[in-house]
C-alpha cells in the first residue's frame, strides 16, 4: 500500500487510490471491533450491532475520457510579457514538485487540510484547517489562501502550493462557489468562515461537475474592507437586499462599465493555450 | 490618492488615453469604426488610426463568425451605432477577406495637418476598397525604348556569360 501511495502518477488515480485506502482500513477495523468489545462489557446490555460498510464500488469501466478536465490555474500563463522559456522551465520544475507531492484538484471556496513542517512545534508539523478564499500567483509562486476561525479568531494563512515546507494536502470537501474570490468572507458573519478542524473528508467523485454551493452570505454592518457592492468585483455570493437599500445598490452602478464586455483589447482567449498545457501536464504526470 | 509606482509607469499599457476618459474613449472609437465600415477609407490623427486598426481587424474577426452567431451580432451592433451598416459588415466585408487571415487594414501617412496643431494624419482603409489606390502602382511599360535597350543589354551579358564557361 505504501509503493503505491508513494507512486502517485495521475492526481484523479491517486484521489480513488486513497479513498480505496481508507475503506479498506475501515473493513477491518468494523470487523474486529465487535470481537473485542464482547469480551469487555459482557455484563453491561450487548455491543450495538454495527454494520460493515458499504463496500466502495470503483467502476474501472469509466474511461479516462469521462473523468474531469481539471487544469490547475497556475500552470496558464497571464497575458503580459511572460518569457515563454521562463514559462517552460518553471512547469518542468512544477512537474518535478508534483511529482514528490499531490496536490489535488481544488477550487475556491473547498475546504482544505494542510501539514507543514514546523520546527519549533512538537511534533516537527502543524496542521491547519480552512476554506480556500483565493488562488493567487502563476508558476512556482502560486500560493492559496485558507481561512478559519479558530477561538473567536479569525486566522488566513496564505500557504505556497510548491513549498518545500508542505507535508501534505488533503481536500476535506470538494466544491465551488459563485464566485472565483471569496475575500468578502472577511467582512461576512463569522459562521460562514467556521470550518471544524476535526472534520472528516467528505468523498466525491471523480466525474461529472464540481458541485456548486449556491450559498448567498449574510454580511456584517458596514464599512466593510472593500466595497463589495461595486460591479468590479462582481460577487454574486452575498445577500445584499438584507444590508443595502435599492438606492445605495444603485449608487453601486455608477461605477459600472456597460462597455468592458465589449472591448476587445481586454479579451484573453486561454482556450487553445489550456488544451496544449493541459495535454502535456497529463503527458509529464503519467512518466 | 495613491502615489504609486503603478500609476506613473505605464509598463504594458496597450490602450492609448484618448479624449474624456475609457467611456469617451470607445464611444470615439465605434464613431471612427462606423465611419470606416461605412465609407472604407478614412483620414484621422496618426494615434487615432493605430487604436481604431486593432479594433477594425477584431471586428472582422468577429463577423467573420457569422451573424446567427449570438456573440458576433452583439459585438456588430454595439460597435456600428448606424444600424444600417450591419448587414454590410456581415454580407460585404466577411465575405471579402474570407481566405486572408490577418491584414485586413492598410494605414498610410499623409502630410501635416494644415491647423494650428500640424497633428500627423493617417489614412486607414480596408483592402479591396474601390478607391484608387493609395500607394500607387507603378506599370512597366514593356515596349518603351529604354526597358528594350536595357532587355537587349541583359540578353548580351547573358550570352557572354555562357560563352565563358
Amino acid at each position: 500500500m505504501a509503493a503505491c501511495v508513494r507512486r502517485l502518477n495521475n492526481v484523479l488515480c491517486s484521489v480513488r487510490l486513497l479513498r480505496y485506502q481508507h475503506h479498506q482500513n475501515e473493513r477491518f477495523l468494523s470487523t474486529s471491533l465487535p470481537r473485542l468489545a464482547l469480551g469487555s462489557d459482557d455484563t453491561d446490555q450487548p455491543s450495538k450491532f454495527t454494520p460493515p460498510p458499504k463496500p466502495v464500488i470503483i467502476d474501472k469501466t469509466q474511461t479516462a475520457a469521462s473523468l474531469r478536465k481539471f487544469l490547475s490555474p497556475e500552470f496558464i500563463p497571464i497575458r503580459q510579457r511572460i518569457n515563454p522559456l521562463k514559462a517552460a522551465i518553471e512547469r518542468k520544475d512544477m512537474y518535478r514538485r508534483r511529482k514528490v507531492l499531490n496536490i489535488p484538484e481544488f477550487y475556491v471556496g473547498s475546504i482544505l487540510a494542510v501539514t507543514m513542517t514546523d520546527q519549533y512545534a512538537s511534533g516537527k508539523s502543524n496542521r491547519f484547517v480552512g476554506i480556500c478564499l483565493q488562488r493567487g500567483g502563476k508558476g512556482l509562486g502560486a500560493t492559496f489562501i485558507l481561512r478559519n476561525i479558530i477561538e473567536n479568531q479569525g486566522v488566513e494563512i496564505c500557504y505556497e502550493m510548491y513549498s518545500p515546507l508542505i507535508q501534505k494536502i488533503e481536500v476535506l470537501k470538494l466544491e465551488k462557489r459563485l464566485d472565483e474570490n471569496l475575500m468578502y468572507l472577511r467582512d461576512a458573519l463569522p459562521e460562514y468562515s467556521t470550518v471544524d478542524p476535526d472534520m472528516k473528508p467528505v468523498s466525491s467523485s471523480p466525474t461529472g461537475d464540481v458541485p456548486i454551493n449556491m450559498m448567498k452570505v449574510r454580511m456584517r454592518p458596514k464599512p466593510w474592507s472593500k466595497r463589495w457592492e461595486r460591479p468590479i468585483f462582481n460577487i454574486k455570493g452575498i445577500r445584499f437586499e438584507l444590508c443595502l437599500t435599492p438606492e445605495q445598490m444603485e449608487h453601486a452602478q455608477k461605477w459600472a462599465e456597460p462597455w468592458r464586455e465589449y472591448d476587445m483589447l481586454k479579451e484573453y482567449d486561454t482556450s487553445r493555450l489550456e488544451e496544449n498545457i493541459l495535454k502535456e501536464v497529463k503527458q509529464e504526470m503519467s512518466k | 490618492m495613491r502615489l504609486t509606482l503603478q500609476m506613473l509607469i505605464s509598463h504594458g499599457r496597450v490602450a492609448r488615453k484618448m479624449g474624456l476618459g475609457p467611456e469617451s474613449r470607445i464611444n470615439m472609437l465605434r464613431n471612427m469604426l462606423t465611419g470606416l465600415v461605412r465609407h472604407e477609407r478614412i483620414e484621422t490623427t496618426q494615434g487615432r488610426a493605430d487604436e481604431v486598426r486593432f479594433y477594425a481587424e477584431k471586428l472582422i474577426d468577429y463577423a467573420k463568425k457569422g451573424d446567427t452567431d449570438e456573440k458576433a451580432m452583439k459585438m456588430a451592433s454595439f460597435w456600428l451605432t448606424e444600424k444600417d451598416l450591419v448587414p454590410k459588415l456581415f454580407k460585404v466585408l466577411a465575405p471579402r477577406f474570407e481566405t486572408q487571415k490577418k491584414g485586413y487594414t492598410r494605414m498610410a501617412r499623409i502630410p501635416n495637418r494644415e491647423n494650428l496643431d500640424r497633428a500627423k494624419m493617417s489614412v486607414l482603409e480596408y483592402r479591396g476598397n474601390p478607391f484608387p489606390p493609395l500607394y500607387p502602382v507603378r506599370k512597366n511599360i514593356e515596349l518603351s525604348l529604354i526597358n528594350q535597350l536595357l532587355k537587349g543589354y541583359k540578353e548580351e551579358r547573358a550570352q557572354k556569360t555562357t560563352v565563358k564557361i
